[in-house]
């Protein structure tokens, strides 16, 4: 016991590690942005009608402390995110970040994590039973399916099921609520409601993570379902379902978890471009809007880091699940 | 007779035992990939893409930018040249006058009408706008970048109309050539994936190689930075840097850019796969052997360690590949790559994101259709080539 709480502490740290170095990254580009907050703040001033000088700028970049050098800036922006999870203004909105993206910010990681969860539904059975079907038929439209998860990109299907439902049903299916509960607080309802519109990105989301995930259950199945103790559980008259769910799906399922990171992060790149399309107001289409519209590097910055960061969370679950799972690699990580 | 046909038969064996057993790991590699069907159809496809769209400028019959527009026919379904109808046949296939007409019969708007007496044959071999094959005018900041290089400039093109318009894909909203577009798109997307895929390539190699071959801590470092890099979704960050660029920048610097940091970010995985290829390599006999003959670490690396995993670096750029076209894709398509002047197949997409065009202008997705034969003739050559490359494939199954 003491073993496993150690082994979870060594891999926490290790988790922590890995969001400063991103946080270091992600703040760096923030800094090479051309401009910084207080140029903008009094360029805008400027639009407006008063007059600004150098002076103004330097006082304004004093007060927002950007006189100060690089690594200061970096530990100050990273204590706040860490002790107090606060993000700072937006520079272009004049907005605190963390009432900009709260709600946003869940609802897409729900939308994400929920098409995660409904491409392993599906792939899971689905790629068991490629892998143990004889039939070329059903494995080579398996295949075809798969293939083209990878090629057909999610914003096309995207603009295909719109565009079709447009003609079909005269209703785009766009946005995440009518607009009756656009603004009201959380109820069943608004919650009903929002189910009814949310299935489409997690469809759509889900599509090449499906994809991805099939051709890997699949494959593992192929390789685990050759090995000898396959054989020699069959050979004790073990068969049908209960043979594959006991032995190979149970060892097949160790690499799946653990790519389940990695699928997220797969299903964060399709977010913007999906939640453009679909005009969803969640934290991917306020990022496209942060950067292509406005610039605004302190929100971009903030996104990304929690995108990086919910990953990260996520890594760190599968491998303590992995270790509670699978007896050798908690032997071989723990040692005990 | 029996006899001295089994004895054939089996001296035949014998031959391809031997072949089997003395060829190279290329030609092992190439006989594999030979078997597999959907991968040999695939790679059919992708060459002829390939060559579509290195010889885009002979095979298209108008320019694809502005210059090439057919004012006379915009927004136009597709043409297709035709070899006989009510009047009889014809050995070269040919299109009908179109005439244009605007009068208060017509409610002063623009109709086009076919003219089925008046036909316009299709040539071969038409000389039009010129075009060269090697055409480098770079204009990257800095003086000292600038480079301007034609050569091979000639103005044949395969066919061409000698009046009015051919339009094989139909014409978009300001008239341009969607065939034309279409196949330049092809070529473009293909200098941004082999660019990014260059340089994240070369990033890998040094980056992996230095992991794989010293190990140790550096290995360890190395190995933090890569994963922490690994976590970022790589989109939000393409379009973090994409934000960058100044909208004053010309299309061939923005082109440049763009394919740098496709380049940039996508390597970690490629460096990771390198570094496990190298660790396992590293600890065999064959390498402690040439060490122990004195061999300096760059010999053993160049002479030893290369040349056990090159078949697995090219799978590896292939697979990349189609993930670099759709990176690419993604980010013109939500207008933070290539924009429109450059014929990118992301571009073109952009066209396709209007409601009216499902309605009205349903060749406009004929671009997609390449676009997805593109990716998956690449992704299924890449699946073919792993398969052929991995020396267990054939014991596996």
């Amino acid at each position: 016991m003491l073993r496993f709480l150690q082994f979870t502490l060594t891999r926490a740290v290790l988790s922590l590690f890995t969001l400063l170095t991103v946080s270091l990254i992600v703040f760096s580009l923030m800094e090479l942005v051309p401009g910084n907050c207080a140029e903008r703040y009094l360029a805008f001033k400027n639009t407006q009608g008063s007059q600004i000088s150098i002076d103004d700028i330097q006082a304004e970049e004093r007060r927002l402390g950007l006189d100060k050098p690089f690594i200061q800036r970096w530990g100050g922006w990273i204590s706040n995110v860490f002790l107090r999870g606060e993000f700072g203004d937006s520079c272009i909105l004049r907005l605190d970040i963390n009432q900009l993206l709260s709600d946003k910010f869940w609802i897409s990681l729900g939308i994400s994590l929920a098409a995660l969860l409904v491409a392993y539904a599906i792939a899971v059975p689905v790629g068991i039973y490629s892998a143990t079907t004889r039939s070329a038929l059903a494995n080579n439209s398996l295949r075809f399916v798969s293939y083209l998860g990878l090629a057909l990109p999610n914003f096309l299907l995207a603009l295909i099921i719109m565009l079709i439902s447009t003609v079909l049903f005269g209703d785009s299916l766009t946005g995440l609520f009518s607009s009756e509960y656009r603004d009201a607080p959380w109820s069943m309802d608004k919650f009903l409601d929002f189910l009814s519109r949310a299935w489409l990105p997690i469809f759509i989301l889900g599509w090449s993570a499906t994809a991805f995930a099939l051709q890997t259950v699949r494959a593992l199945m192929l390789d685990e379902i050759g090995k000898l103790y396959v054989t020699a559980a069959s050979a004790r008259g073990v068969s049908g379902s209960k043979l594959l769910w006991r032995y190979p799906a149970r060892h097949a399922m160790g690499p799946v978890i653990n790519s389940l990171g990695f699928d997220l992060n797969r299903i964060f790149n399709e977010l913007p471009v999906v939640a453009l399309i679909l005009t969803l107001t969640e934290a991917g289409a306020l990022l496209i809007e942060s950067l292509a519209r406005s610039n605004d590097q302190q929100l971009a910055g903030a996104i990304i880091f929690l995108l990086t960061a919910s990953i990260v969370f996520v890594n760190f679950i599968t491998d303590i699940m992995l270790a509670l799972m699978d007896p050798r690699i908690r032997k071989g990580m723990i040692g005990s | 007779m029996n006899l001295f046909r089994r004895k054939a038969s089996s001296e035949q064996s014998q031959k391809l035992k031997e072949a089997y057993f003395t060829a190279s790991q290329g030609q092992l590699i190439r006989s594999r990939f030979k078997r597999n069907k959907a991968s040999m159809v695939a790679a059919f496809v992708l060459t002829a893409m390939i060559l579509m769209g290195f010889f885009a400028e002979f095979l298209s019959p108008y320019s694809p930018d502005i210059a090439g527009r057919d004012k006379a026919y915009e927004n136009g379904p597709p043409q297709i040249p035709k070899f006989w109808d009510e009047n009889g046949f014809s050995a070269r296939p040919f299109l009908y006058t179109l005439e244009r007409e605007r009068s208060i019969k017509t409610n002063f708007r623009w109709v086009i009408t076919e003219n089925r007496e008046k036909r316009r044959y299709v040539k071969m071999f038409v000389r039009d706008w010129e075009y060269s094959y090697i055409d480098i005018d770079w204009n990257l900041p800095g003086e000292m970048f600038d480079i301007k290089w034609k050569a091979l400039t000639t103005d044949l093109h395969l066919f061409g109309m000698d009046e009015g318009g051919l339009h094989l894909f139909g014409t978009d909203a300001s008239g341009k050539d969607i065939y034309s577009r279409t196949l330049h798109a092809i070529n473009t997307s293909l200098a941004v994936g082999t660019l990014g895929v260059l340089i994240s390539f070369v990033l890998a190699l040094v980056i992996g190689g230095v992991a794989g071959y010293f190990g140790g801590w550096i290995d360890s470092i190395l190995q933090m930075i890569t994963d922490a890099i690994r976590t970022v979704p790589p989109i939000p960050l393409f379009m973090a840097l994409a934000a960058f660029m100044p909208d004053s920048w010309s299309s061939e610097t923005r082109f440049f850019f763009i394919a740098s940091i496709l380049g940039l970010i996508g390597w970690p995985t490629l460096a990771r796969r390198i570094r496990t290829h190298l660790l396992t390599e590293r600890s065999q006999e064959y390498v402690l052997a040439a060490q122990l003959c004195g061999a300096s670490s760059g010999h053993v690396i160049r002479r030893h360690l290369l040349p056990s995993f090159t078949s697995y670096i090219i799978v590896d750029l292939m697979i990349t590949f189609p993930y670099v076209v759709r990176s690419e894709t993604a980010l013109s398509f939500i207008g933070l790559g290539l924009t429109d002047p450059v014929n990118s197949l992301g571009s073109l997409m952009q066209n396709v994101s209007k409601a009216d065009v499902l309605l009205n202008y349903q060749w406009y997705f004929i671009p997609v259709l390449f676009f997805i034969a593109f990716v998956l003739a690449f992704v299924f050559v890449g699946d073919g080539l792993r398969d052929a490359a991995d020396p267990y494939s054939n014991s596996k199954r």
